[in-house]
């Protein structure tokens, strides 16, 4: 740790007139892009990356964090106000984002998510900063076996997440299980549960058409039946502003969630092949575990929120850090980034620490300073993104609507895929209707098909030998731990359900 | 003054007709193709190794066309979606796409009907040859320094050597069956769906004992010395890489390398062909792009359509004879 370099890369990031306005406008575009659902937050850096062609390497970097971290945030604005998590890493915060809206809290929820992101990209970039060699070893030794067992522990997740009903939830998460089974198995290239000429199904159902029809769509489709029996009614959009920031009583309530959301994240950012979609279910998980009032998770409270939106922004620390010291991207933003260092002639990996670690300050300080101007462009929309809200039902639906079928399309113009979100849609309104929760599904299909690739994967070099796994050191840290979520978590909704009961017993009046 | 004014907006109004009949002249010139923009498909992501290529190259046709080409990636089932978006797409010259090894496995595996056959072939743009990367401790302690040493610690151990090779069906997967049939070796590939990095990060953490990827996708580890490389499957050494000896040189002939080339649907007229023919071999030698793949460690290895349609012709029966030793088909 040279701390005098460290100290110049950041005093010349953060005085570049050309750096700063670069972030700014990524930070701008992500949030924008973000908050549509269908644009991610690696597309924008995908489309991005020819233009930071003609730039220097730093404001380009720039430029592409600002994006990255935007999107991050960008994701849970719509998620918050419309049900429909605009990007992956936004999903968990439905949870509770959603119905602090149906409050009419829904500047509140927007400026918790605002807040708990920016320190957890401050967490995670600080991490980066401190442990990054530390940890990119750490990723070095996480092979098939390990990711599997890092698979399974995301899935114990899934009981916490299921509500009211466990039964329910593991219904809904082997159905997930059976859907990732569809398209060309990873390991062969042979076809599944498709005829042969349909491409579409190929790569199995699309994860982020999947995601808008369950969410996005089938909230459409609950809307208008709500405005055909007479019983919606436009939210109040009554509430008051005061500040764009969270005041200092919520900011007490959820800074145990954000640090433990922004250190989750960070971690589970730096193991490539493991991003935020995964960490927000992990967080929230955790948190709701940690709470004395379990509860309230899935009501609308403000520690839901700051858990996912925390975990996600942690990510881009996290995923950052097996980019720069070994080369290897840790999600899909992070490969485009790592096409953008190769075409400015610089090879990220274990050298880059050595011959470029000026470079390595200076995107240090980048990613700092993307946090900042997402906070930035972040307070300046909190009041205007709250207003979407009180717009008529009768015209918000079918906008909803049409976007998130554009979205659909956008990410591999895919007809099929516009039919694959309709479905889900529909199927998403009845999963609500009977009471089936959503999360254990989406969750499965992240986690499903890196529990396949990686068990078979882990099978196939220890020739069929799976206690084998028993020797790995970090796999069984993650069993147990999986084990005592799945213990933990069962013996919590228990008592959840009796306190329920409790209440409805004393007519509510616990409340 | 007023006269002034009045002069100076009869100037502009004079300039503003002048450089306007000058455009319509340009516009009747250019009356033969193209008179607007060419859209390109993708089969590949946008940021991988095919987008990158493909996004240097069209900025280099697009100045000798005078025309913008945009890049559209149309992704999913292995770059079956990309390579049919080519084929069916409008013969007019407006649709041209990049097309892929990945093409030669999809009639063998039963998964599209699409071969070369299904395009008129432009020109071949890049090749990235195999290689046999090992990790490096591993290799220390068996006491294997070259690519002999390799070959008589499979022999010996048959079946136990263990090397990544990205995605199933890929082309660095196959490359593995190609080293088995050309050498007589028997080796285990395990596939990695994530593709070439994560088989790379295996590798470098010993939980495979090497990688058949290219040289550009294991360079990290290759300078920090986790991974060695043994050889590469080329007729000569990778320009990045002076000191890796090829395979040839050590008296096994094996190549084997990942191809791709411009490509545009059957039916194209003639003379809108050679145009495009003229771009590419126009584009192949512009300094931008040259410069643009040395610094990518991608070789550029032109052929013209006749050759690299010859080419395809040849490379899809030894494709499918290499996926018979990977248990693809």
């Amino acid at each position: 740790m040279d701390f005098g370099m460290l100290i110049t890369s950041y005093a010349e990031v953060f005085t570049s007139l050309q750096i700063l306005l670069m972030t700014f406008i990524g930070a701008l575009g992500g949030i924008l892009l973000g908050a549509i659902p269908g644009m991610t937050a690696t597309m924008g850096v995908a489309l991005l990356v020819p233009f930071s062609f003609g730039m220097d390497l730093i404001p380009a970097i720039g430029l592409l964090l600002g994006i990255y971290c935007g999107g991050m945030y960008g994701g849970s604005i719509s998620a918050i106000l419309i049900h429909a998590p605009g990007t992956p890493s936004a999903a968990a915060t439905v949870l509770d984002g959603y119905p602090m809206t149906k409050r009419g809290e829904a500047g509140r929820a927007l400026s918790v998510a605002m807040f708990s992101s920016f320190c957890g990209g401050v967490i995670g970039a600080l991490i980066m900063t401190f442990l990054s060699p530390l940890i990119a070893d750490m990723a070095m030794n996480f092979g098939p076996g390990e990711m599997f067992m890092l698979a399974f522990f995301g899935l114990s997740v899934i009981i916490s997440i299921s509500g009211k009903s466990i039964t329910k939830g593991l219904m809904s998460a082997f159905l997930g299980m059976f859907m990732c089974c569809v398209g060309l198995d990873p390991t062969n290239g042979i076809p599944r549960f498709m005829t042969v000429k349909q491409t579409g199904l190929l790569d199995g159902f699309q994860f982020i058409p999947a995601l808008i029809g369950m969410f996005a769509v089938a909230e459409v489709i609950a809307g208008v039946e709500r405005i055909l029996n007479g019983k919606e009614h436009t939210a109040s959009s009554n509430e008051k502003i005061t500040s764009v920031l969270p005041d200092w009583k919520t900011i007490k309530m959820i800074w145990p969630n954000i640090l433990s959301g922004s250190i989750i994240g960070t971690f589970i950012g730096a193991i490539p092949g493991a991003g935020g979609d995964i960490a927000v279910f992990v967080s929230y998980g955790a948190s709701k575990s940690a709470s004395k009032h379990p509860e309230r998770y899935g009501t609308g409270i403000p520690q839901g929120v700051a858990a996912t939106e925390s975990a996600n922004n942690g990510c881009s620390g996290g995923a950052m850090i097996p980019l720069l010291s070994l080369g290897v991207p840790g999600d899909a933003v992070t490969a485009v980034l790592l096409g953008a260092f190769i075409m400015k002639g610089i090879q990220p990996g274990p050298m880059m620490y050595v011959s470029e670690l000026h470079t390595v300050y200076k995107v240090f300080a980048a990613l700092m300073l993307s946090n900042l101007c997402m906070l930035i462009v972040g307070c300046l929309g909190v009041r205007f993104f709250a207003k979407i809200v009180s717009v008529e039902k009768t015209m918000l639906y079918p906008i909803i609507l049409v976007i998130s079928l554009l979205g659909a399309f956008s990410i591999n113009k895919s007809v099929f895929d516009i039919g694959v979100c309709v479905a889900f849609g529909v199927f998403g309104w009845l999963m609500n209707k009977y009471e089936f929760p959503l999360s254990p599904i989406l969750l499965t299909l992240i986690l499903g098909p890196m529990c396949e690739k990686n068990f078979v994967r882990f099978m196939n070099i220890h020739h069929g030998k799976i206690f084998d796994i028993f020797q790995s050191p970090i796999a069984m840290v993650f069993l147990v731990v999986a084990i005592g979520t799945i213990v933990f978590s069962i013996f919590n909704q228990r008592k959840i359900n009796k306190r329920e009961a409790e209440a409805r017993a004393n007519g509510g009046s616990q409340e | 003054m007023k006269i002034t004014k009045k002069r100076i907006l009869a100037t502009v109004a004079a300039t503003l007709v002048l450089a306007m009949s000058l455009t319509a002249c340009g516009g009747g010139k250019s009356s033969e193709y193209p008179t607007k923009g060419i859209n390109v498909i993708c089969p590949w992501g946008a940021g991988g190794g095919t987008d990158t290529c493909l996004r240097a190259f069209t900025n280099a046709m697009g100045k000798d066309l005078g025309q913008t080409l945009t890049v559209d990636n149309i992704t999913g089932g292995g770059g079956i979606t990309g390579h049919q978006a080519i084929a069916d797409a409008e013969a007019d010259g407006y649709t041209i796409g990049m097309i892929t090894f990945e093409l030669a496995t999809y009639q063998p595996l039963g998964t599209s009907d699409l071969t070369w056959e299904s395009y008129e072939p432009l020109c071949r743009v890049n090749t990235d040859a195999a290689t046999v990367t090992v990790a490096t401790k591993w290799a220390n302690d068996n006491g294997i320094t070259d690519l002999k040493g390799f070959i008589d610690y499979c022999t010996a151990h048959p079946g136990e050597v263990q090397m990544g090779g990205s995605s199933a069906a890929s082309v660095w997967h196959i490359a593995g069956g190609y080293l088995m049939n050309a050498t007589g070796i028997d080796i285990q590939m395990v596939t990695y769906q994530e593709g070439a990095a994560a088989a790379v990060k295996d590798a470098a953490g010993g939980f495979i004992q090497g990688v058949t990827v290219s040289l550009a996708e294991a360079r990290s580890f290759i300078e920090s010395g986790d991974l060695t490389c043994l050889g590469v499957m080329s007729d000569e050494r990778n320009s990045a890489f002076p000191d890796v000896p090829t395979c040839a040189e050590q008296g096994y002939d094996v190549q084997y390398f990942t191809q791709r080339g411009m490509a545009i649907p059957k039916g194209t007229p003639a003379e809108v062909k050679a145009r495009l023919e003229t771009a590419c071999e126009n584009a192949i030698k512009d300094a931008e792009f040259v410069e643009f793949m040395n610094n990518n460690g991608q070789a550029i290895s032109y052929l013209n359509a006749a050759d690299y349609t010859q080419f395809l012709k040849d490379s899809a029966t030894d494709v499918a004879e290499a996926m018979k030793a990977v248990n693809l088909v």
